[in-house]
């Protein structure tokens, strides 16, 4: 199984950490100002494509399109 | 436009005087609350200057003492990259705030020490944080040592629970007492690594000595530059010049070499490991992440299929709620109204004041204040939606398709609201996060037709299509509906600069909504409406009034309205519209049902609704009153709909609607006319 994967490939339930966040200026910098940064760990709580996809970060639920959260490069946790 | 060094002072009057108490915070956190709580039911609603943006004010009083509080937006971080950040960060930074209150969600503390740590930055001394929702992070096994807290972190810490009131009177003492310079502060500067430490020394070195430093902290600036900020670029390269900068800039590249990646992510991945090291002090135990029974709902309500039921179900509460209600109730203003002005006649001799005072003005501040129970509802119902969590399921659903037309999920709400009133619908846009996405919905808002279309355009339906009513009706209502989703698209590639916003969004845990706070507030809001749009809802009355009886009434061939009617029709006919049709659509403009009654009086039968049918029918083909329902439909919005756009979005944009509404109808209307006209109709 891939260790790096885009967040839409990870599954319901699956834990991992945020190890970078691509795309344009604008979409990072509202990713990184709402706790989605390197280093940051996460559960994904709702997955599957066309989104959205639902991540827990700690006690916070953030929901996300397709577009961004194919942009976030997470590492997961076994 | 706000820009970094727009330094706006606080507005007018009496206030001059008073200490200013800034609350900032993230969204979600119950800032609200607090703010309520601090200023009780003393609170003002209105814009920040120059932008769509809703500003609170209110007054909090400490032993016989006033504090301004003003509410800044809430907002996760301090970038420049959307109006809501760039506000609360001018509003900071200007200096104006005494004492800048920061609200932290004590149950996810690392996110929004983020906020914290960027206020620090700024070189702000007087904070007071506010740790609100203590109960639900205690409920989840958090534990805070805050004493340390307040000692790690540099400023004094209050535990709240502003839904019970709990810590608000504490909260109070402190911030009084920092206003009064009682307090002294040493907030904790967050610390990077070497080569960005490096860098911003460098930076920080070419800034010293300029009048930048006089105005902000040279840290900050430095930080800023090495994000990219562009707001700071533009500001700094004013003081340095491009040489300065390029070295600058070049440094960061080279950095951003170093690190592989733009310096934006590695300098918010060192802070919030800094932060991480600070929370280590003082939490005593983190508690743990499980999935709750809100994680349940959200996987069916956020569901492509079963999602969009429960938002039809919601949205048919919401609808019959506000419409429901208030219709009756706007109605009975209106009669009232009526009668009053009918009242009053009786003592008014003179002819003209009379009709001055009755029609024009008596008329006119009652179909302001017929609105304000649609508007009032609607406020209080989107404030339940709100505060209950939901709003933010009903964006993550509509989404995917409200985005194929280059709109946000949320738009969805004043395109649902435009059915029955397009007031308190483009009053709705103020749900939306983005200025761009606010200002696209409430452009298009007007084209889908509300109620009082729907009264002329089956009027019409009925008079010359009796055997296909429906499907008259039905083709002017997906007319319309496809022109506002393809305004969608156009305005928004070409007229309303700025990119899209990417689709994130927090679902805030569900929670019983405080009538006290939907009602307080959605009073003041609407108070904004009335005062806003007001004004331009009474011009427009006595206007149209003016032109109706001078020099002689309606009716008899020479008053301005008909002889403007009569200016317009070799203009209008290009659609098969002469000049009573012209006439009508004038006298729509103060309300669209208007159009029929207005034929009414030009052909001298009053109200007798056969006798009108009779004599269009004999005056009109159907092609022409299908092309007069439907222009109907699309030229300028009404007045209160103007008037309501003046008030959210400004004058700009009130013009840009009606122009833009006034083009369409007359191409789609020469359009269909003359297509119709081919096929033999």
């Amino acid at each position: 199984m891939l260790m790096y994967v885009r967040l839409t490939q990870m599954r319901e339930g699956e834990r991992g950490i945020v190890v970078d966040i691509h795309g344009g200026h604008r979409a990072r910098q509202r990713l990184l100002g709402m706790g989605i940064a390197p280093g940051t760990k996460i559960v994904v709580v709702k997955s599957g494509r066309p989104g959205p996809y639902i991540i827990a970060i700690g006690n916070t639920r953030i929901a996300l399109g397709q577009g961004v959260a194919e942009k976030i490069i997470v590492r997961r946790e076994l | 436009m706000v820009s970094c060094c727009s330094v706006e002072k606080v507005p007018e009057e009496k206030k001059e005087s008073l200490k200013v108490i800034a609350l900032a915070g993230n969204p979600n956190v119950g800032k609200t609350t607090i703010f309520n709580a601090l200023t009780g039911l003393r609170q003002h609603v209105g814009n920040w200057p120059g932008v769509t943006v809703e500003k609170k004010e209110g007054i909090m009083k400490y032993r016989e003492k006033e504090f301004l509080v003003v509410d800044l937006p809430g907002t996760y971080s301090l970038t420049a990259n959307s109006i809501d950040e760039l506000i609360a960060r001018n509003f900071i930074l200007s200096g104006n705030a005494d004492v800048v209150v920061d609200i932290v969600d004590a149950s996810c503390l690392m996110r929004n020490l983020f906020l914290t740590m960027e206020i620090f930055e700024m070189g702000v001394k007087k904070v007071v944080i506010a740790l609100n929702k203590i109960d639900i992070a205690r409920k989840r096994g958090v534990r805070f040592d805050v004493k340390k807290m307040e000692k790690i972190l540099g400023v004094p810490v209050i535990p709240t629970n502003a839904k019970e009131g709990a810590g608000v009177e504490e909260l109070k003492r402190v911030i009084a007492n920092m206003a009064e310079g009682k307090i002294t502060t040493n907030p904790v500067i967050p610390v990077y690594e070497e080569p960005i430490e490096r860098e911003i020394e460098h930076i920080s070195s070419l800034l010293r000595g300029t009048p930048l430093e006089e105005m902000y902290n040279i840290r900050w600036l430095a930080i800023k530059l090495l994000t990219r900020d562009q707001e700071v670029i533009k500001l700094v390269l004013n003081y340095l010049g491009p040489g300065k900068m390029d070295e600058i800039l070049k440094h960061i590249s080279e950095l951003e070499v170093h690190y592989k990646r733009s310096l934006d992510i590695v300098i918010a991945n060192q802070k919030y490991e800094f932060i991480d090291k600070l929370m280590h002090q003082f939490v005593i135990h983190f508690g743990e992440v499980k999935e709750t029974f809100s994680d349940q709902i959200d996987r069916v309500l956020t569901h492509p299929a079963y999602g969009i039921l429960g938002l039809l179900g919601v949205f048919y509460v919401l609808f019959k709620f506000v419409f429901t209600i208030g219709t009756p109730m706007q109605e009975f203003l209106d009669n009232t109204f009526a009668s009053f002005g009918e009242f009053v006649a009786g003592f008014i001799g003179n002819e003209a004041v009379r009709g001055l005072i009755v029609e024009g003005v008596i008329g006119g501040v009652g179909s302001v204040l017929s609105f304000f129970p649609l508007v009032f509802l609607l406020f209080i119902a989107m404030s339940v939606l709100e505060d209950s969590g939901y709003m933010a399921r009903a964006a993550v659903v509509m989404e995917r398709i409200m985005r194929k037309f280059g709109l946000p999920g949320k738009s969805f709400i004043p395109m649902v609201l435009a059915f029955g009133c397009n007031v308190p619908a483009i009053m709705a846009t103020r749900t939306l996060e983005d200025e761009r996405d606010r200002i696209l919905t409430m452009l298009i808002n007007p084209l889908v037709p509300c109620s009082a279309r729907m009264v002329v355009i089956t009027f019409l339906a009925g008079a010359f299509f009796s055997d296909h009513k429906a499907l008259m009706a039905v083709s002017i209502y997906a007319i319309s509906l496809f022109l506002a989703l393809l305004s969608a698209l156009i305005l928004g590639k070409f007229v309303i600069k700025g990119e899209e916003s990417p689709f994130v969004i927090e679902l805030p845990e569900y929670s019983l909504p405080s009538w006290k706070v939907a009602v307080v507030h959605s009073w003041e809001r609407s108070k904004e409406f009335l005062r806003k749009a007001g004004t331009i809802i009474l011009l427009g009355s006595v206007a149209i009034w003016y032109l109706s009886n001078y020099p002689e009434p309606i009716g008899s061939g020479l008053s301005y309205a008909e002889k403007l009617g009569k200016v317009f029709e070799p203009f209008t006919m290009l659609m098969g519209l002469d000049w009573k049709a012209a006439v009508s659509l004038i006298f729509g403009i103060i309300a669209k049902e208007n159009v029929i009654a207005t034929y009414g009086i030009i052909y001298g039968i009053g109200e007798s609704e056969e006798a009108l049918i009779s004599l269009m029918q004999s005056a009109m083909t159907g092609l022409q009153a299908f092309v007069l329902a439907l222009v109907t439909t699309l030229y300028i919005p009404c007045i209160a709909t103007i008037g309501a756009i003046r008030a959210e979005g400004g004058n700009k944009w009130a013009l840009v609607a009606s122009a833009y509404n006034l083009m369409l109808a007359s191409a789609v209307g020469v359009l269909v006319y003359n297509i119709g006209l081919l096929l033999g109709f």
